[in-house]
């Protein structure tokens, strides 16, 4: 994304209210107000979620000076109707011109099916006190498909019935058409994407042939439409033809409890409960901030590749096809060494062998905050001109992962549920039948960087002191297994 | 040394002081079978209470994963180090405590720790035990296990910090049993620190006294429950005043827990401080170790909160965590509902036993609008 797609952009224009790795890389940032600082209402809601979600303006005075994030837009788009002329640009924000937020809500509410009848007035005031407002949904608790199971009402789909079999041409030729399993698109030991089922009648897809490429070729784009199917065994025979190149560990990047999109994690409390290396008073001064992010590697991996608990380490993806392109051209030097990956390894038995997880949620390196750590005399990885302030020293969890765009979550055929509504859509629709652009799986290869002891000297602390996973002193030893009591 | 009565070892021991207890006592119950550990008491005790200079490293709540976490690093395992392997064999405790197994010329067997252990204060998060074989099936007890431990000061009884200060700087209120340390009386010995087994007195560089937990006293005074458990999202909590032990009240929702249906523990009673904070056990770990981490009777516990829909006054109690930020005095259940009410007899909060589910008419004819549920 930083280094593939953003420099074919003219201009990059973001709002926020924290600054994030967005903002680093961006021509103009307008700092908004952030939930609490509301000086006009809004409202959200979730499809699973029984209640609505009112945030009543604050009298709460804001911690910067920052505006509304709807008045962003406004201003933009109030320049454009300038630009071009045409009016509509700005007609479109006249609510927000005319502070009418309320009545925009309120319309808003008119024509949404769990909804209607609503006041917004009445559920700003009720909002103020605390007192949460429930959809006007069927059941409470909601039960999603109470009337289709109890009353036998039909369901949002072509039919109306639950459909295990998509007559579409897309799914046909994506072998998809009846449920079958597709291998990972890449974190798997064995042959990536590819379909296993049984051999069918129904199940044709199109093959490399029929597309008119080689059968071998697991490029990105080409390895989601081989569609070559297999069946268990013949899988479980396969090997992904990474690992021989060394590349042999399975990456995964999932979302963390303590932190989930908007939520600010690089404050000093948040980074130093962020996992088990933080340290408010950053004893080792190699850390990027109070804590860090790691990847959870299985004891014996790690040994086998002579890396301890708690080393820094470098981890690679796969080089022809890392989401950064070029990495070994000498004029891309300083941006790779930006991207390229480093963090602790922790030792994690709760981990299988061979599979690793870094959590997804960590403030990736920048181009200042990588300066900020090289040039600081504190060694924090914080950008001197923005403050932005990265958990990793270098890279990112998303250095080596990318996104997979699957055919099947592209089709304009799918029949759904329109949003708060009873009309039924067609075709894409956000959250609903579109692709998942998160990055979270690659291959990696792990390699030891550092010592993890303070400076890079010797062992991490808790190692040394016989609190680890596989390497426990006698005294842990005896603790875990509860034999400071008879009993 | 005076003899005072410890219930949760149930008999006499040694203690610097009179046995004088107060006239209420502050008390929690924590759920460990409810904790995900996101830390949520943690930053909202430590943006009350210690967001000032020298007080970067303190944590009065934190919450540790076990077996592999402890803040400071391996506190538990190296006081059950120094008091040796002792019988948990019966409800009376016969081996010694942290006072009786003191060195000579010292108050309490203890330590104090590196300053580096105050470091990585999440260490061994979500960490289990040994390594899970393919295709392998969980059994009770978990073969693989981890849970977490949430923890604030215990506002113990025969409290050793307070027994451990040479200025007699730590007292213990007698309004409600909330131990306190007087940072003017207090000269820095560390003392407190060295005693405490638990490690949760914190001395301040920059003040270069101590200080400690203080059960969000100024809460609790106006009736309100510590900001640790208003703010707790999983509804662990539960904070009120715990009665002397022979005369606990079954109407009290903390006693009922405690005393009565014995399904919340006290943390490591082998140390003889009598803490008030109480745990009701994770019923997947291996009933050792929780033995050696609640004392006695830990798997009647377990085997208490299994059947609680068996009943409904422990269910009862046990809905209201969380339910109302104010203090709950008194309880009772009555059609289905528990119901808790304040020192002044007051109904605070009504909790359903089993949440009902409200089916409405397919069309609302009201708002002129069908009812669905899929949206």
């Amino acid at each position: 994304m930083v280094n593939n797609t953003l420099p074919r952009c003219e201009l990059v224009v973001y709002n926020d209210w924290w600054w994030t790795g967005s903002c680093e890389y961006s021509d103009i940032v307008y700092g908004v107000d952030s939930w609490m600082e509301f000086k006009q209402p809004d409202m959200t809601s979730s499809n699973t979620n029984p209640f609505l979600q009112i945030y009543p303006a604050t009298p709460i005075r804001r911690a910067f000076n920052t505006v509304p994030d709807n008045e962003t837009y406004l201003g933009v788009s109030k320049e454009l109707a300038k630009i071009t002329g045409d009016r509509r640009f700005e007609d479109l924000w006249k609510f927000i011109e005319e502070r009418k937020i309320d009545v925009y809500l309120q319309r808003i509410i008119d024509h949404s099916a769990t909804l209607k009848g609503y006041r917004f007035h009445y559920l700003e005031q009720l909002a103020r006190e605390g007192i949460p407002a429930l959809l006007n949904t069927r059941t409470y608790p909601r039960v999603n498909g109470y009337e289709q199971v109890h009353e036998s009402k039909p369901w949002a789909t072509r039919t109306g019935r639950l459909e295990f079999y998509r007559p579409e041409p897309e799914f046909i030729e994506a072998g998809e058409n009846l449920p079958v399993h597709r291998e990972p698109s890449d974190s798997t030991f064995h042959d990536p994407c590819v379909i296993v089922a049984a051999p069918h009648p129904a199940l044709r897809p199109r093959q490399p042939g029929d597309w008119g490429f080689d059968p071998e070729d697991r490029a990105q784009h080409p390895r989601q439409m081989r569609n070559i199917m297999l069946s268990v065994d013949e899988l479980l025979q396969s090997r992904h033809y990474i690992l021989d190149q060394g590349y042999d560990h399975i990456f995964h990047t999932p979302k963390f409890r303590h932190g989930s999109h908007t939520t600010p994690i690089d404050t000093d409390y948040m980074m130093v409960l962020f996992g088990p290396f933080g340290d408010m008073y950053r004893r080792d001064k190699r850390m990027p901030g109070t804590g860090e992010l790691y990847v959870d590697m299985h004891p014996e991996d790690a040994r086998v590749l002579e890396i301890n608990d708690g080393d820094y380490i470098w981890i690679d993806g796969d080089p022809a096809y890392l989401p950064f392109r070029g990495w070994n051209d000498p004029e891309k030097a300083d941006a790779y060494k930006v991207a390229r990956l480093m963090a602790r390894a922790r030792y994690y038995p709760g981990t299988p062998r061979g599979v690793t997880r870094m959590w997804f949620n960590g403030y990736m390196a920048t181009p200042g905050s990588v300066k900020g750590h090289e040039t600081r005399e504190d060694g924090i990885a914080k950008n001197p001109e923005t403050n932005y302030q990265a958990m990793f020293r270098y890279g990112g969890h998303q250095s080596l992962t990318r996104t997979w765009l699957k055919p099947t979550h592209q089709t304009a055929t799918l029949v759904y549920r329109r949003l708060f509504t009873h009309v039924l859509g067609q075709g894409f629709a956000a959250d609903v039948h579109c692709v998942t652009g998160a990055p979270r799986e690659a291959m990696a290869k792990f390699e030891k960087a550092e010592h993890g002891g303070i400076g890079g000297v010797g062992l991490w602390r808790p190692v040394e002191l016989g609190l680890r996973p596989t390497t426990e002193s006698e005294a842990m030893k005896r603790y875990l297994a509860g034999e400071f009591v008879n009993v | 040394m005076p003899k005072v009565y410890n219930w949760q070892i149930g008999r006499e021991m040694e203690f610097p002081y009179e046995g004088v207890r107060p006239k209420r006592q502050f008390a929690m119950v924590m759920d460990t079978n409810k904790c995900i550990a996101c830390q949520t008491c943690t930053v909202a005790c430590k943006t009350t209470w210690t967001p000032g200079r020298g007080q970067e490293y303190m944590f009065w709540n934190n919450v540790e994963t076990k077996p592999y976490g402890g803040y400071p690093l391996g506190w538990d395992v190296r006081i059950l180090e120094k008091l040796g392997v002792r019988d948990m064999t019966g409800p009376v405790y016969e081996g010694k405590t942290i006072f009786e197994a003191a060195p000579d010329g010292e108050i309490a067997l203890g330590y104090i720790p590196e300053d580096e252990d105050w470091a990585f204060p999440n260490v061994g998060e979500d960490e289990c035990t040994g390594s899970m074989e393919q295709g392998a099936l969980y059994t009770m007890p978990h073969m693989q296990w981890m849970f977490y431990l949430p923890r604030i000061c215990n506002h113990c009884t025969y409290a050793s910090c307070l027994g451990s200060c040479p200025r007699q700087s730590i007292y213990k209120r007698p309004e409600d049993g909330i131990v306190l340390l007087d940072q003017h009386r207090c000269r820095g010995y560390r003392e407190c620190v060295k005693g405490c087994p638990f490690k949760k007195t914190h001395f301040n560089p920059i003040t270069r006294v101590s200080e400690k937990c203080i059960g969000c006293y100024p809460a609790i005074e106006n009736g309100r429950q510590t900001q640790c458990t208003i703010t707790c999202i999983g509804k662990i909590r539960l904070q009120g005043f715990i009665s002397k032990p022979d005369e606990a009240r079954e109407d009290n929702p903390l006693d009922y827990l405690i005393f009565v249906s014995k399904v919340a523990k006290p943390l490591y009673p082998q140390f003889g401080l009598e803490g008030n904070v109480y745990y009701i056990p994770p019923i997947h770990v291996p009933p050792r170790y929780l033995t050696q981490m609640f004392g006695y009777g830990v798997e009647e516990a377990m085997e208490t909160y299994r059947r609680a829909t068996e009943d409904k006054k422990l269910l009862g109690a046990l809905l209201l965590f969380g339910s109302t930020p104010e203090i709950i005095e008194r309880y009772e259940v009555q059609n289905d509902t528990a119901i808790g009410y304040n020192k002044d007899g007051g109904e605070l909060v009504r909790v359903p036993i089993r949440e009902p589910i409200h089916v409405r008419a397919a069309y609302d004819e009201q708002y002129e609008t069908h009812r669905t549920n899929i949206t």
